[in-house]
């Protein structure tokens, strides 16, 4: 692989959407954390700093969702997934499109300037931790983070 | 007449005992050269066995997922010589090599999985 080759920057031994996908797992996580201590202590210092947690997660899930197609198409050309790597695809657009209506819903709720955010952002918020948990939880296993070496 | 027939019948025997013998020997290269002519590795615990493999040329090497990961086997020079598409637990892919050389492979999934066969 020549070292200045796109393919190789992104793929080679360390594969970037490994790297990246921590990001928007951490922060939506702690986002959505920070959000039920929000509703629960009633402080608005824990809603705003929930709300810029899930901003950069959202935002962090562009590359990841990006060098994610982009492995499938580029080291397995693309081929027909099944089994646990179309469970990891599925699941993955929808943690990416969960964590970004979560985002919506806070930052709807800010640009309206209301005072209180919808209950219904709640469950959504605990579904979409559960399909993210399980998503990286795939992940893990097809990275082979258990695996020797 | 007697000693005449005893002859014969010894000499019947014989040719008939190496007459058997003689297929035995010719299945028996024929089973040695089946085994020469195709080998198998196996892919388990993100690990190729044997990592390392030298064949004959014309032999074909199988590969077959052990594991419960899926996972490919891709040759490292730029031509690509082989490619497999991914391969589910129990999945095979078998591949011919036709000239010597040393082929250098690994797991596009799972880039520290790597492998070679030497075929001479």
């Amino acid at each position: 692989m020549h070292p200045f080759d796109m393919k190789t920057v992104l793929f080679a031994k360390h594969a970037q959407h490994v790297v990246l996908i921590h990001f928007p797992i951490a922060l939506f996580i702690i986002g959505v954390l920070f959000d039920f201590l929000a509703q629960w202590k009633k402080q608005r210092l824990l809603a705003a700093a929930a709300y810029y947690n899930l901003l950069v997660a959202a935002i962090a899930t562009i590359p990841v969702v990006i060098t994610g197609i982009l492995a499938w198409q580029w080291e397995l050309e693309g081929q027909k997934l099944k089994g646990i790597l179309l469970m990891h695809l599925v699941m993955g657009c929808a943690s990416s499109v969960l964590i970004c209506v979560v985002w919506f819903i806070h930052m709807r709720t800010r640009r309206k300037q209301e005072e209180v955010l919808p209950g219904y952002r709640l469950p959504i918020e605990a579904v979409a931790v559960v399909i993210v948990a399980l998503t990286g939880h795939l992940g893990g296993f097809l990275s082979g983070v258990n695996g020797p070496g | 007449m007697r000693r005449s027939v005893f002859i014969t019948g010894l000499a019947a025997a014989l040719v008939l005992g190496m007459g058997v013998l003689g297929t035995g020997q010719k299945s028996s290269v024929a089973s040695a050269q089946e085994k020469m002519s195709t080998m198998e590795v196996k892919i388990d615990n993100f690990s190729f066995g044997p990592v390392t493999l030298t064949v004959p040329v014309g032999t074909t090497v199988t590969w077959i997922n052990r594991d419960d990961i899926p996972h490919t086997v891709v040759s490292t020079d730029d031509s690509k010589t082989f490619k497999s598409k991914v391969l589910d637990t129990d999945e095979k892919f078998s591949f011919t090599f036709s000239k010597a050389g040393t082929y250098p492979y690994f797991c596009s999934i799972h880039p520290k999985m790597t492998g070679k066969v030497i075929v001479q």
